[in-house]
């Protein structure tokens, strides 16, 4: 009740700061040599009030006080502590909070760290950003205040939602932002540039850090929720291309072409207008993703919240944002005269060119794929489902040169490279690469061209990466730890889909069934109390023909509040595959119902991936002791 | 070292084949159609995925069907006969659907016109 009041009230002065920061910005900006150290003060001011407010909210789904709309829609007092605490953001309002947090909480952490950036530029990112936060600010307080008061009391709160009572989910959220929040900053910033004429060199390697944050958090926010679904929503998938996922992925395309646009500005001073547009378009998927997914338009597992008066508040919010990227952008952006705008055709610029031309490709899959089925049935009111048949159709062919193009991009020198530089042993382990795919695919009962190029690619890159950690040129380790990653993302995705297998069956306690590698007994069942829900654990002992034995226990848990039957899989990993059991109820009968799954390097698609963010993070922490 | 690493390379691949299918091939194409269409009453999930009373007796309908004899885009057509374009998740090529699977082509065909007027070719 009091926490509730706290937080409320702070969330208000915190929107007041606003309105403080602004006007010194603007003084400050014509005036002084100096940053105004006011504008410190009143930032890091404006960030704890809105901590205070979030911890106000934490408060109050600890002690259950369910006075709190918030609390009451999501908490329940029978809950363990933990996922009182990760129910905070596990709904629409919290997690509104959450990214109003992180974004004054970056901005804040910019200030501080952006010393050696000319005043003026400061200034105007700081006030860019104080738009977007007065934007989240009314947002929060208008239509989505996580601080409703309830009255009389209610004696019991309504649950959380039991799919989300999860480590993985608990953590995925606040990563997530991270990597969307800090998409803000790099808008704030290039439009301050754009403005003050400073796309340069200098701006390109002090705005990369920022890139890479955004970039490293997306990534690893991804990552988790993409595990989360694979043990607790899916039935051994990890992506489903769902909008949902689609619009996380379109700001990670977005950054992670920028990632590699921003070398080019930084080395050459050249592709100033791209870079600045790619650092717009980022942060407006992010947008986007929120505006489709708390709108309720997308059909998805995600859409927890819909109310479509949120939906037209981020869509005019958004239009405003991007209207004013716009104006700035015609306005005051100015193609340098000495840049280099030609480059020459063998050279690591156009490598990175075609980077971004592929990625640019597939996001625009994504985007298309995403929002075309909105706007069919909005037109013709005709609906269509476009799912993992149309995605996998229109990328994989394109994935096949994109990863050819990536092994021998890097190869290639700034500005120029001779033909001859090029060495035979690129065609080599060419021809190993595509050996070594032939007789996967010759052991498969079903053959199939572009998968077969693909393997062959995705291995020619793997090959070249790992030839480069031994050879002595140790120039750019972050990249090829990333490229060597993706190469193994992409080998075990492929591998893992296409040598995936699996048994569904339906048994009761005590039976067996036997199949082609083993038998499969249905031991017993126990059933077990918990706090807050029941559980029936089934033992199924799997032997197979070398008599290699493998216990496993799924789950399913039956919880009070709300009522929710959920099945756990459960998972025995190795670095050579996983093997998945999931049981579900059959209405009616003794019966279970069973799928049993072998998936093959599944351990690898999160390996590969926390190598990918390794690059990022050893690039983020390097030494500038290259050129 | 390099011929270890090969052998170790063949040893894993070569252990594939046993690995592989433990499914009977019915199995695999009722899998696969499965996983291709949506179950109408859930969030977004296929029927491959759902465990809802419409996917139960969807999946009774596929096997049905695959055991009544019909291919793989007869089953399709099926459906959508019955359902709609909304069960597949591959939308079909027509009049509706030719800027979906057009415009991410035609857009790849820009960059790279964009980006090869951005080039020197060296003579």
């Amino acid at each position: 009740m009091l926490a509730s009041q706290i937080g409320y009230y702070s969330l208000i002065l915190g929107l007041l700061m606003s309105f403080l920061i602004t006007p010194i910005c603007i003084k400050n900006f014509y005036n002084n040599k100096i940053i105004d150290i006011k504008i410190f003060s009143f930032s890091f001011l404006q960030f704890f009030l809105v901590f205070l407010s979030f911890f106000a909210l934490i408060i109050s789904f600890v002690i259950s006080d369910f006075s709190n709309e918030t609390v009451f829609n999501n908490s329940h007092s029978s809950k363990p502590l933990f996922y009182k605490i990760a129910g905070t953001w596990g709904n629409h309002e919290g997690s509104l909070l959450l990214w109003l947090l992180v974004l004054t909480f970056f901005i804040f952490l910019f200030i501080i760290k952006s010393n050696d950036q000319p005043k003026k530029y400061r200034i105007l990112t700081i006030l860019f950003q104080q738009i977007i936060i007065v934007g989240f600010f009314l947002f929060i307080l208008s239509t989505s205040n996580p601080f409703g008061y309830l009255f009389p009391t209610p004696k019991e709160g309504l649950g959380l939602n039991p799919i989300l009572q999860d480590p993985a989910l608990a953590i995925h959220p606040p990563i997530l932002y991270l990597g969307y929040v800090g998409s803000s900053i790099i808008f704030s910033a290039s439009l301050a540039g754009i403005v003050q004429n400073y796309i340069s060199k200098k701006w390109a390697k002090h705005i990369k850090i920022w890139i890479l944050i955004s970039w490293i958090f997306l990534t690893l926010g991804i990552m988790l929720g993409s595990i989360w679904a694979y043990y607790e929503l899916g039935w051994g998938g990890f992506w489903f291309w769902d909008p949902v996922e689609n619009v996380s992925l379109m700001p990670w395309l977005c950054l992670t072409a920028l990632l590699h646009s921003i070398l080019v500005l930084e080395k050459k001073s050249s592709l100033t207008s791209w870079t600045v547009i790619l650092s717009i378009a980022t942060f407006t998927f992010s947008m986007c993703g929120t505006f489709l997914v708390r709108s309720g338009i997308l059909n998805s597992v995600h859409t927890f919240a819909n109310d479509p008066s949120r939906g037209i508040f981020i869509l005019i919010f958004l239009s405003i944002l991007i209207l004013i990227s716009l104006v700035v952008f015609f306005l005051f952006h100015k193609e340098k005269k000495n840049e280099i705008s030609k480059i020459y055709f063998l050279s690591k610029e156009t490598s990175i060119l075609i980077n971004n031309w592929f990625v640019m490709y597939f996001l625009s899959v994504v985007l298309i794929g995403t929002v075309y089925p909105i706007f069919l049935e909005v037109i013709s009111n005709e609906k269509i489902s476009v799912g993992p048949p149309f995605y996998n159709k229109l990328i994989m062919p394109f994935l096949i040169f994109f990863l050819i193009f990536m092994s021998i991009g890097p190869k290639l020198h700034w500005i120029k490279t001779r033909f001859k530089k090029i060495k035979i042993q690129f065609f080599l382990l060419f021809i190993f690469s595509s050996f070594i795919s032939f007789l996967i695919i010759k052991n498969m009962s079903f053959k199939n061209l572009i998968n077969s190029f693909l393997i062959s690619a995705a291995f020619y890159l793997f090959f070249i990466t790992l030839k480069d950690f031994f050879s002595k040129e140790f120039s750019n380790l972050s990249q090829k730890i990333s490229h060597f990653g993706f190469s193994l993302l992409i080998l075990s995705i492929l591998l893992n889909s296409l040598f995936s297998s699996e048994l569904t069956t339906n048994l009761k306690v005590g039976e067996k069934i036997s199949f082609k590698k083993g038998i499969i007994s249905f031991e017993s069942i126990e059933n077990k109390k918990y706090k807050n829900y029941k559980s029936i654990v089934g033992y199924f002992r799997i032997e197979d023909n070398e008599k290699r034995l493998t216990i496993l226990k799924p789950e399913l848990r039956i919880y009070n509040q709300p009522y929710t039957i959920t099945s756990e899989a459960n998972i025995k990993t190795t670095l050579y595959s996983d093997k998945f059991l999931v049981m579900n109820l059959v209405k009616g009968n003794e019966y279970f119902n069973i799928r049993y799954q072998v998936k093959p390097f599944m351990i690898w698609v999160w390996i590969s991936t926390l190598i990918i963010v390794l690059g990022g993070i050893h690039s983020l922490f390097k030494k500038n002791h290259e050129k | 070292m390099k011929t270890k690493k090969f052998f170790l390379i063949l040893l894993v691949i070569l252990n594939f084949k046993i690995l592989y299918a433990i499914e009977p091939n019915n199995e695999i194409l009722k899998n696969k159609i499965l996983k291709n269409i949506r179950c109408l009453i859930c969030q977004g999930q296929s029927v491959y995925d759902s465990q809802s009373d419409f996917a139960i007796s969807m999946k009774l309908v596929i096997d049905q069907k695959i055991n009544e004899g019909l291919s793989e885009s007869e089953i399709y057509d099926y459906l959508k006969d019955q359902y709609g374009q909304w069960i597949s998740y591959d939308p079909e090529f027509n009049k509706k659907t030719f800027i979906l699977w057009g415009l991410p082509i035609l857009l790849f065909v820009i960059g790279g016109v964009i980006v090869s007027k951005k080039l020197i070719i060296l003579k």
